[in-house]
């Protein structure tokens, strides 16, 4: 109980959302203040994260929380997407007239259950933190009460994810029964591929897992889900969530279950290879772009579970550079669709895209280079990002697994291509509004600037990552 | 890590060295507890109105809880009282009274169309009676577990206490965690089910008594012919 200063931004965060709940309570019509206050909390908890780096590892909680190098920098990773995301949707949140006090708290609560997760060393810790997380997510989903469409998202991910959250405690309770410990450290000592309880369990926690971050088979609620919520909260499910949820598959396949590699090494494999084909070619017809970056970000998983494959260092954090540089394309994007609104109207289709080069020349160029970057075409992150996954699949010789993904960049080049095609070539439509409130242009700036000159010193993020190693 | 086994263990009555008056009392309790037990049980599936059928659960549950109690799962005991009577069996009823279901007759043993599912019932319930009678057959030849088992019970500290002392030290971060989860269900449900309605009018005494004539009485021209629009 010594070092309980590693755990102050999720004390802080906890602590805030009462102090939050009690300002809503006791001050009419502060849900501005709140929405404010919110992202000043994440701030601050980014800031004590900063203060108290953790160089070396620490056990918290009898050994059931684990600060160290991978939990501190994706606690880093998560907060910033998390302000970043707050930031570019105030505006939104405004217009479509969903800002109340509970949105931001939601949020921070779900931010919470993240920052458990991901530090999580145990079961049941992992457990009681992806449930905090998704509890808020539900909530979020249906939040939009006067749309059809919300609710019936918040339904879908609720009914979903409980099952598949049931999955996953089943196979928790297998792994428990058969190992003798909820201990991820005392699992990995005592699990054995002998023992059939094991590999059901494993299994039955990487679907529950798949389920989390949308993996083909496991993703059908996915465009449902993304098209139906508010895009706020669109984004947030895009960008924020996959962060624990991708460390929590680091920490599931390299801790405990490191030494029955041969077992779930298959299963990653086709997991990854499934959805790096299905988000290639389903996202082909789609007429939403909501939608459309949902069957996006099924392929783009599929790429950061290919390098998770592997079994090595390197590729542990070539998957980490990429979401990074993931997090920050569908940010990018996201404000531009933030930015189709006329009258107080958002607009979500292709067609509503055409022409915007002649009317929005800036929003188009930036629009132009998240979607070169999403389609992996140098000289943009996105094309380091893929290229860093491509080199350490075909450092472990897994050749299958490369030319397969390089054929479905391949295919989904066609896709973004073909929004930039309708973007620059179409006929004009009719102009959106020029005003758009400083967050949002910050945001966008900020991210397609990252996107676009990532190349000049590629070595910043990958020095932090490359302190990460697990095995 | 492993004190879960702890817990939960029943108390072995070979163990314990009470006198004979105490077992003679021990035992008057549980017949009695245990009757209570199982004719509410009967009630809740036979009597017609399904407001008593939710009551005859109720008193089902708070006596099955003293038999909890009575074999030293103090804790167990209460939890049930609390969760089961204390929440569920009234949310039941409160579901009961606004589904107005109570007006319904029990049909199972009036009308003639209700014996059809006699014959699945009857098999349902054979099921469940070998069921038991396995489940009785192997308590009485089980091995002897209890007698080898190396897990020492400190008679003296109860249940509560011992789950307490875990609860509070080493699950400390889990507790408070669950009480976050707690309050985002809260918070949820009072978002997705609360709704602002507007055009409500609602009676304000300042207001009505710091009103003027000024405010609400107008002198108005009105033209022939033409009228005047009043309150559109």
């Amino acid at each position: 109980m010594n070092n309980l200063n590693f755990i102050y931004p999720e004390i802080f965060i906890s602590l805030s959302i009462l102090f939050l709940l009690i300002i809503g309570v006791f001050k009419k019509k502060s849900s501005d203040l709140v929405f404010t206050l919110s992202v000043v909390i994440l701030l601050i908890a980014l800031g004590i994260l900063i203060k108290f780096p953790s160089d070396k590892e620490f056990f918290l909680f009898s050994d059931s929380y684990k600060i160290d190098q991978l939990s501190t920098f994706m606690k880093i990773v998560t907060l910033i997407s998390g302000i970043f995301v707050l930031i570019s949707s105030y505006k939104y949140i405004k217009l479509a007239k969903i800002i109340d006090i509970e949105y931001p708290v939601l949020i921070l609560a779900s931010i919470l259950g993240m920052l458990v997760m991901i530090s999580s060393y145990d079961l049941i810790v992992f457990y009681v933190g992806l449930e905090l997380q998704t509890l808020s997510l539900y909530v979020l989903a249906a939040f939009d009460k006067n749309q059809r469409n919300s609710s019936e998202a918040g339904l879908k991910y609720f009914v979903l994810s409980a099952l598949s959250s049931g999955l996953l405690l089943y196979g928790c309770s297998l792994i428990y029964g058969f190992t003798g410990s909820t201990n991820f450290a005392l699992i990995s000592e005592n699990i054995f591929s002998s023992d059939y309880g094991n590999i059901f369990g494993i299994v039955f926690i990487l679907v529950g897992l798949s389920f989390k971050i949308s993996v083909v088979p496991f993703h059908m609620w996915a465009p449902d889900v993304y098209e139906g919520s508010p895009t706020s909260v669109t984004l947030f499910f895009a960008v924020v969530p996959k962060v624990a949820a991708l460390t929590v598959f680091i920490r599931f396949l390299y801790v405990p279950f490191f030494s029955l590699i041969e077992q779930w090494q298959s299963i990653i494999i086709f997991l990854s290879l499934a959805s790096m084909i299905f988000g290639a070619i389903s996202a082909i017809g789609q007429k939403n772009l909501k939608r459309l970056i949902a069957f996006s970000s099924i392929g783009h998983m599929g790429y950061a579970l290919a390098a998770l494959s592997v079994g090595t260092n390197s590729g542990i954090q070539s998957s980490i550079i990429y979401l990074c540089i993931y997090l920050v394309m569908n940010i990018g994007f996201f404000c531009c669709l933030f930015m189709l609104k006329r009258e107080n109207i958002f607009f979500y289709n292709l067609e509503d895209l055409a022409g915007l080069s002649k009317n929005h020349p800036v929003i188009s160029l930036c629009l132009l280079i998240i979607l070169f970057s999403l389609a992996g075409i140098p000289p943009t992150a996105g094309f380091f990002a893929k290229f860093y996954i491509f080199i350490s699949v075909i450092e472990e010789s897994m050749y299958f697994l490369a030319i397969i993904g390089l054929l479905s960049t391949v295919i989904s080049a066609f896709y973004y291509l073909k929004i930039i095609k309708i973007i620059y070539f179409d006929r004009p439509k009719e102009q959106y509004d020029k005003e758009n409130d400083l967050g949002l242009k910050i945001s966008l700036a900020l991210s397609t600037l990252l996107i676009l000159l990532y190349f000049i010193y590629p070595d910043s993020l990958i020095n932090l990552v490359s302190k990460i190693s697990i095995i | 890590m492993a004190i879960g086994g702890k817990i939960f263990w029943p108390l072995i009555s070979e163990q314990i060295n009470h006198t004979d008056n105490t077992m003679i009392a021990h035992t008057i309790f549980f017949y009695t507890f245990s009757l209570i037990a199982i004719i509410s049980s009967i009630l809740v599936i036979v009597s017609k109105n399904t407001v008593h059928s939710v009551f005859f659960l109720i008193l089902d549950f708070i006596s099955i809880s003293c038999l909890f109690i009575m074999i030293g799962a103090e804790f167990l005991g209460m939890i049930m009282l609390i969760v089961y009577v204390g929440a569920v069996a009234v949310l039941f009823l409160f579901v009961v009274m606004m589904l107005n279901v109570a007006q319904q007759k029990n049909q199972w043993f009036e009308s003639r169309v209700g014996y059809s599912h006699m014959p699945l019932g009857l098999i349902v319930g054979l099921v469940i009676l070998l069921e038991l009678i396995i489940v009785v057959g192997g308590w009485k030849y089980k091995p002897n577990l209890i007698l080898t088992s190396s897990i020492s019970i400190d008679q003296k500290v109860t249940n509560t206490h011992l789950i307490g002392n875990v609860l509070y030290t080493d699950y400390i971060h889990l507790f408070q965690l669950s009480g976050m989860i707690l309050l985002v269900a809260m918070i949820g449900a009072i978002v997705l089910t609360f709704r602002k309605r507007s055009g409500i009018k609602r009676q304000s005494y300042t207001k009505q008594i710091s009103r003027e004539r000024i405010e609400s009485v107008e002198l108005v021209e009105v033209k022939t012919n033409e009228g005047v629009k009043i309150d559109d």
